[in-house]
């Protein structure tokens, strides 16, 4: 039995907690409470306008997949296929070649992921043993049709924009040695950011891409 | 780490049982590690169950789960020696006792029945049910033995070794349930006077895919049906292709309320099964994130049932702290829901170097929300009306229909899994468990509220000694090596290989291993076949018996009740219909 237990069962109410005027003012001092603070403070406000507006995730965000490259720009992917076994959803699939440099031995001739399978897990990040796939930030994907949500490898090869200054930036990697995720301060407040301050959402607007096709009459307003 | 610590589960009753009804004990098992076993034959099931609830020195008076195995594929050192095909193991507990007992009966393929339990405990009705639609299994003389998780039109036991998981079948709209309900209750006299009321799947009140179907007098309630299954997505059979660790983001979508708690509890299982412990900081991390995790799920739950009730204003104080709570754990796993942050052996990733300052800087937060919700609810007569004395449970109903959790505090059993079996430290922690004899809504409301308060407590106690040292297991037969070891020796390759390919390898075996989730006793049956994969993994969700009496507690109140009462019952579907 548990060593110490507090009984929480209910009191009988007493007069003024019978009456219901008195309720019905403390609820609204409460809420005018709020209703001024957010009035005269606006930073505090707890909504998020978005788009306009958006969190700041941390560095290891799961978002879409990126195929990392070596220096000569060829995919450091081997085609060890621990990924596609790792994958809980099997949403990888994977067909070896032989590369043509010897160094290298094997290369995908043929890497999908099906993001409408794809959970996000991460494992394949976990199971790969050449640093190869990683994820972003970026969580918006949407598709017209199903064929479009399987990326090949020229969607899933990274790019510059993945990076770029507004760009959503890379999410969850393997981490080791004196990489950046183990330094101290790296870890951005992402979404805890208490109550973040205009500044930073401000900051967080800016890292933001410009809308592709831009809708004329939205962006005014 | 021993699951069933209190000295009381030492006591052997085989000989006891032995004694009165003889020969009936086939075999009773004590591992360290797991919950004690006694095997009986099949036609002693329901005297030796009767006995073991009535008995003052056994007391099993809370029925905890029903798993049924099938073992025809296990291999012959672990296949059942009397060569029969099915294995029910029913999980009982003893609430005076504080012990967990399994009892254990073998089934003939050829005559696959059992008799019912629900005479000896109402809440094994629906666990029967789940076994018979899952494993066919037939429960001679239960009440009303149709599919529960699966549709009336499904072909076939979908958990049974040789069913092939791809096989589809074409499951027309029939409403059998409104049918039952009226057979139950149309008489000549009262088929004027009464009305039928369809409740769900798809209501704002039902707060996931969940179905009741009431039979009116008025506005007052006189018969109810409920049904389950409309969210069934066969999380243990797809589990079964699956390898251990790839079992965690399913784990997720259990009880998406507090969905790091079911892959801790998943993780804890299979280390007991593997004999390894997650090294104390992956321990305190465990603790800290679960805590904050129930605060999440009482803050969902107590939110949007005030919400039912006309109360919209809480919903958004309780969300504030559900947000920034998600973006405590989306800083540690890289996703705010799908955390699949629980590793065999550990967890993931360490947590991020601010991680004390960051749980900290969250305090404030939550507290001035715990007592917003306070100041707003508590003592409002409103409020305290629509919840008190409706959807009133007493301990007696609570027990023998399986409450466990808050439900079960508010009805005054005083379990709680983090006090009565500690795992993860919790016995290291000062902690209060809130118990309420009333067994009402507002009991439900009460317990919730300081359990939050409670869940602050335990986070302080843990941050503040909060350890260091590596986050996961260096036994690489089941935990992936850290990648430095795997870009540069040539052994953490291999065993990076081993363990992606082959599955972290859990010895054969089988374990019944239980946390305390959000809802109540959060249990998983594991066997293993010493494969790489999973045999057979069954949860114990904690709703699923308190959504099982639901339609008992919603007879003789309104209908505005019922929605309070299915409301602060905290139904989630993700976990009720797996």
């Amino acid at each position: 039995m548990p060593a110490r237990v507090v009984n929480v069962t209910a009191a009988p109410m007493t007069f003024m907690e019978r009456l219901y005027l008195p309720a019905i003012l403390k609820g609204m001092a409460l809420t005018f409470s709020h209703f001024f603070r957010n009035l005269v403070d606006i930073r505090r406000l707890p909504t998020i306008q978005f788009p306009e507006m958006r969190r700041v995730y941390s560095e290891r965000y799961r978002g879409r997949h990126i195929l990392k490259t070596r220096e000569d720009g060829s995919l450091k992917c081997v085609a060890c296929y621990m990924c596609e076994t790792a994958c809980p959803a099997d949403c990888i699939h994977i067909e070896a070649g032989e590369h043509p440099v010897l160094a290298y031995e094997k290369y995908p001739v043929k890497f999908e992921i099906d993001f409408l399978r794809c959970v996000m897990c991460g494992f394949c990040v976990d199971a790969c043993p050449k640093d190869a796939i990683w994820m972003t930030k970026d969580y918006e994907m949407s598709y017209f049709d199903r064929e479009s949500a399987i990326y090949g490898i020229e969607k899933l090869r990274e790019t510059r924009e993945d990076t770029a200054a507004g760009g959503p930036g890379y999410g969850y990697r393997p981490y080791y040695g004196e990489s950046p995720m183990r330094k101290a301060g790296e870890f951005e407040p992402s979404g805890l950011a208490l109550l973040p301050v205009l500044k930073k959402r401000a900051e967080a607007i800016n890292r933001m891409p410009p809308p592709k096709a831009a809708p004329p009459a939205a962006k005014t307003a | 780490m021993s699951a069933v610590a209190a000295p009381a589960s030492t006591v052997s009753f085989a000989p006891l049982l032995a004694k009165r009804f003889p020969g009936t004990v086939v075999a009773e098992t004590r591992p360290p590690a797991d919950v004690p076993t006694i095997a009986v034959t099949r036609a002693a099931l329901r005297e030796v169950a009767l006995f073991l609830r009535d008995d003052p020195s056994t007391k099993y008076d809370l029925f905890v789960d029903l798993a049924a195995i099938d073992t025809s594929r296990l291999p012959a050192p672990q296949a059942p020696a009397d060569g029969h095909r099915f294995q029910a193991h029913v999980l009982l507990y003893s609430t005076s006792r504080n012990a967990h007992l399994r009892v254990r009966v073998s089934v003939p393929e050829a005559d696959a029945v059992l008799p019912t339990l629900t005479g000896v405990w109402p809440a094994a009705n629906w666990f029967e049910r789940e076994a018979w639609d899952l494993m066919g299994i037939r429960f001679e003389g239960h009440p009303n033995l149709q599919r529960l998780l699966t549709h009336n039109g499904f072909v076939g036991h979908p958990l049974r070794k040789d069913y092939e998981a791809a096989q589809r079948w074409l499951c027309t709209e029939e409403d059998l349930l409104q049918t039952q309900l009226a057979a139950k209750t149309d008489t000549p006299e009262d088929v004027f006077e009464t009305m039928t009321l369809n409740f769900g799947p798809s209501h704002n009140s039902t707060h996931g895919t969940l179905r009741v179907v009431f039979r009116l007098d008025g506005e007052r309630i006189v018969a109810a049906e409920s049904e389950c299954g409309y969210l069934h997505r066969c999380f243990e059979k797809m589990s079964e292709n699956h390898t251990w660790v790839q079992v965690v983001p399913y784990t997720d979508r259990l009880n998406y309320c507090s969905p790091m708690i079911n892959g801790f509890g998943y993780a804890r299982a299979v280390e007991q099964l593997c004999g390894v412990t997650a090294p104390p900081r992956a321990q305190a991390v465990r603790v800290v994130l679960a805590e904050f995790s129930r605060i999440m799920d009482h803050m969902v739950c107590i939110g949007t049932n005030l919400v039912d009730l006309g109360a919209l204003t809480n919903f958004w104080y309780g969300f504030q702290t559900r947000e920034e709570i998600y973006g405590l754990l989306e800083a540690c796993c890289g996703a705010r829901l799908t955390s699949s942050y629980a590793r065999i052996g550990g967890l993931a990733n360490d947590v991020p170097t601010d991680f004390v300052a960051r749980s900290r800087a969250l305090f404030p937060q939550i507290t001035r929300n715990i007592g917003e919700i306070d100041r707003l609810v508590t003592k409002n007569r409103i409020a305290r009306d629509r919840m008190y004395g409706t959807g009133v449970f007493k301990r007696d109903d609570a027990v023998a229909w399986g409450f466990t959790g808050p439900c079960g505090r508010a009805s005054g059993i005083a379990y709680d899994v983090r006090k009565d079996a500690p795992y993860d430290g919790y016995d290291q922690l000062d902690f209060d468990v809130p118990v309420s004899s009333d067994g009402d809504n507002y009991a439900r409301y009460l317990v919730r509220m300081e359990e939050m308060r409670q869940s602050l407590r335990i986070i302080d106690q843990v941050l503040k000694s909060f350890p260091a040292g590596p986050i996961s297991t260096d036994d690489y037969r089941v935990a992936l090596p850290p990648k430095e070891m795997v870009y540069n020796e040539m052994e953490g390759l291999i065993y990076h290989f081993k363990v992606v390919f082959e599955g972290a390898q859990v010895p054969a075996g089988e374990i019944y291993s239980f946390v305390e989730g959000a809802n109540g006793e959060l249990g998983y049956t594991l066997v293993s076949d010493g494969s790489g994969l999973p045999y057979r993994i069954k949860v114990r969700p904690p709703c699923f018996p308190l959504f099982s009496a639901f339609e008992k507690i919603a007879v003789g109140g309104m209908v505005s009740d019922a929605v309070a009462t299915l409301g602060m019952l905290n139904i989630i579907a993700g976990e009720l219909d797996r």
